[in-house]
């Protein structure tokens, strides 16, 4: 070790400052827990933008304080000079380098999510086929709830090589459809028309945002999309279940009959 | 404001003025993020003291009521506006800026175009009783109704439903007027239900008028005008807390110090008449706090009484009158129910259950909550629930926070 010049680096460590060191470690962690803990609690008194902002604001402040708190230890251990500063981040390089590869890397990819913001807490996003809404973003992975109420843990190092969808991308704005299938042979304009009502009177429906009927012929069926906003994007399945028994009504009301889309399960 | 023919007229301040020129009173950006801030206090202490919501003044001061109230800030005259508007449009007509056979004003509500519509000399159309009308329906109904000469639609918010059977009367009416089959009309139309029509059917091109925004100035004069009598008789009204003036309107070398009370009423009414008038009555007192012992020397000399004669009240600054606030709550009900209400200028029960889909007995039981709140009250006439003018600020902000289409004023 002494090859490295550890011992003159460590030299200046005392009981004191040891004790001084840990004391701002666990300030620093009882903070980051009241940011983690107290934000999103106000946040969900609130609605709409200062929602998001608080929320995506909690990722960022804990970052803030991890840094200070670096900042602030590392000059109580050691002397701050070149060649410790360069001794300390070279060892703890190393041990990250080897001993922490995957930790260090999903560590990283969680920095750059903090500026890149693929997915920020509010967001509702897909990644290996699971969807949900980001619930946290921690050091090293993001929570997220699926619509079951299932939290999945996505380390940020997925981000290197993984596509990631994101519905709504930082506002509330998360297009959904409610999809359809009917038997062919109707007044397609007539339904199209009669779905657009549905739409536009359902009470989940952001009616300032565009609403769409689109419809497309598969072998056995006339498959209709609506697709609009709803209120808020924590609402989807409502609002999806809600278009959905309004176009079924419309469907029963002009005689038209719904079709089931054929499964096919491998032999 | 090129095509407008702006002219003064008390009762209607600013004039007849096209939708896109419409524009809320400029405030400062200090005062903006003090509203700000204190929305956001207002919605974290609604969650901490839910059964606090209702109407509260926080001073002890008697309030002005009955007779009293009447005489410092009385009803509008319906009657006096339907006339001032006449004149805009007949203005506006022989000006050229305006040449369409059917006339729109859209207004925010409590505006009172509804009530001055309802007094000019026109044939009115009432709605039918049936709502739910089919494509051929609509179109008979329409025939028979637009077939007697002139006539005027005070409410056009009562001739639909937010429902899938409730539309195509106003679908019909609406593609009558842009084909001009509908003869020489008049509609008036709450600015919620037009905002919706104008979502649903984007290619709508009525170039509707509104009322001018309200100024603090403009503010000041209306009041002024308003509980004088049409100018007869002088009206003093200065605040409680610092002895301020509010009324009567400034002259040019006046020695009387003034309050900013009506601009940061314009501000919080959003220039709206209706509610500015709601919570100017709501403000006003019969005499000030008896604390001058305590008062330093300048506040003394501000309420200093200056010989100018007339009728004399107290206003309470605003920061006193605490206006209901939206319960909160973990449901969609009130903001499902607020916002029916709003687009539909009033619903009844079984209108409600039809327009939000919520089974009756729990519209029943927000209607309660709603109703405890004062946000909103049942109009003893129609039998309809609606919105009241002091729970307007509130409700139109929740509802803004919460996604749902907000009108544009």
């Amino acid at each position: 070790m002494e090859g490295f010049g550890f011992k003159d680096t460590f030299s200046t460590i005392t009981t004191d400052s040891l004790l001084e060191a840990l004391l701002v470690v666990v300030v620093a962690s009882f903070l980051i827990m009241l940011v983690q803990k107290l934000i999103p609690a106000l946040a969900g008194k609130l609605g709409g933008k200062i929602r998001r902002y608080l929320l995506a604001s909690v990722p960022l402040l804990r970052l803030l304080i991890i840094v200070l708190t670096i900042v602030t230890v590392v000059p109580i251990l050691v002397e701050p000079s070149f060649e410790n500063m360069v001794a300390v981040f070279g060892a703890l390089g190393l041990a990250l380098g080897f001993a922490f590869k995957d930790y260090a890397n999903s560590l990283i990819a969680g920095i750059v999510t903090l500026y890149e913001m693929p997915y920020r807490p509010g967001d509702w996003i897909e990644v290996n086929g699971q969807y949900g809404e980001v619930r946290s973003i921690g050091t090293r992975a993001a929570e997220m709830v699926t619509l079951d109420d299932t939290v999945i843990v996505i380390p940020h190092s997925l981000l290197w090589n993984t596509l990631l969808a994101n519905g709504n991308d930082g506002t509330d704005n998360l297009m959904c459809v409610a999809e359809l299938f009917l038997d062919p042979n109707h007044d397609v304009a007539r339904m199209q028309n009669l779905f657009r009502d549905a739409v536009f009177t359902c009470p989940l429906t952001k009616t300032y945002q565009p609403v769409l009927v689109t419809v497309s012929a598969t072998d056995d069926a006339m498959r209709y999309r609506l697709k609009a906003y709803p209120l808020e994007p924590r609402e989807q399945a409502r609002f999806i279940s809600d278009l959905t028994a309004r176009a079924a009504a419309v469907c029963a009301s002009e005689g038209v009959r719904m079709v089931s889309k054929r499964v096919t399960t491998p032999a | 404001m090129t095509n407008d023919v702006v002219q003064d007229h008390p009762y209607l301040p600013g004039g007849l003025i096209s939708l896109e020129h419409w524009n809320t009173p400029e405030t400062s950006v200090h005062k903006s993020l003090r509203g700000a801030l204190n929305d956001i206090l207002l919605q974290l202490r609604v969650g901490i003291s839910p059964d606090d919501q209702a109407f509260k003044s926080l001073d002890d001061l008697p309030m002005l009521k009955g007779d009293k109230l009447r005489v410092f800030a009385p009803e509008p005259d319906s009657e006096l506006l339907a006339k001032a508007l006449q004149d805009q449009w007949a203005r506006l007509r022989q000006a050229g800026a305006h040449q369409r056979n059917v006339s729109f004003v859209v207004a925010p509500p409590f505006s009172g175009v509804a009530e001055a519509l309802c007094r000019t000399q026109r044939r009115i159309l009432t709605p039918p009783d049936n709502l739910f009308m089919t494509e051929q329906d609509a179109a008979a109904w329409w025939d028979e109704q637009l077939a007697g000469g002139d006539w005027i639609v005070p409410e056009l918010a009562d001739f639909w439903l937010r429902h899938q059977s409730g539309l195509n009367l106003l679908r019909e009416f609406f593609a009558r007027i842009a084909l001009d089959h509908a003869g020489n009309g008049v509609v008036g139309c709450v600015s919620w239900c037009w905002q919706f029509w104008t979502q649903y059917l984007p290619e709508l091109s009525l170039a509707p008028y509104t009322l001018a925004p309200l100024t603090g100035e403009q503010m000041t004069r209306w009041f002024d005008y308003l509980a004088s009598e049409r100018g007869e008789q002088q009206v003093i009204a200065r605040m409680t807390h610092d002895g301020l003036y509010v009324l009567p309107v400034p002259e040019e070398k006046t020695r009387l110090k003034y309050s900013s009370f009506t601009q940061d009423l314009a501000t919080l009414a959003r220039g709206n008449r209706g509610i500015a008038r709601a919570i100017w009555q709501r403000a006003l007192r019969a005499r000030p706090e008896k604390s001058e012992a305590h008062e330093g020397k300048e506040n003394r000399e501000k309420r200093e009484p200056v010989d100018i004669g007339g009728r004399q009240c107290w206003v309470v600054p605003l920061d006193q009158l605490s206006l209901p606030s939206v319960p909160q709550s973990a449901g969609r009900q009130p903001g499902h129910i607020l916002h029916a209400l709003l687009l539909h200028n009033g619903l009844t029960t079984e209108q409600l259950h039809m327009v939000t889909g919520l089974p009756e007995q729990e519209v029943c039981l927000t209607l309660d909550k709603l109703l405890r709140a004062e946000l909103i009250y049942r109009n003893q006439t129609s039998g309809a629930y609606e919105v009241t003018p002091l729970g307007y600020p509130a409700v139109r902000k929740n509802l803004q926070g919460r996604g749902y289409p907000v009108d544009g004023f």
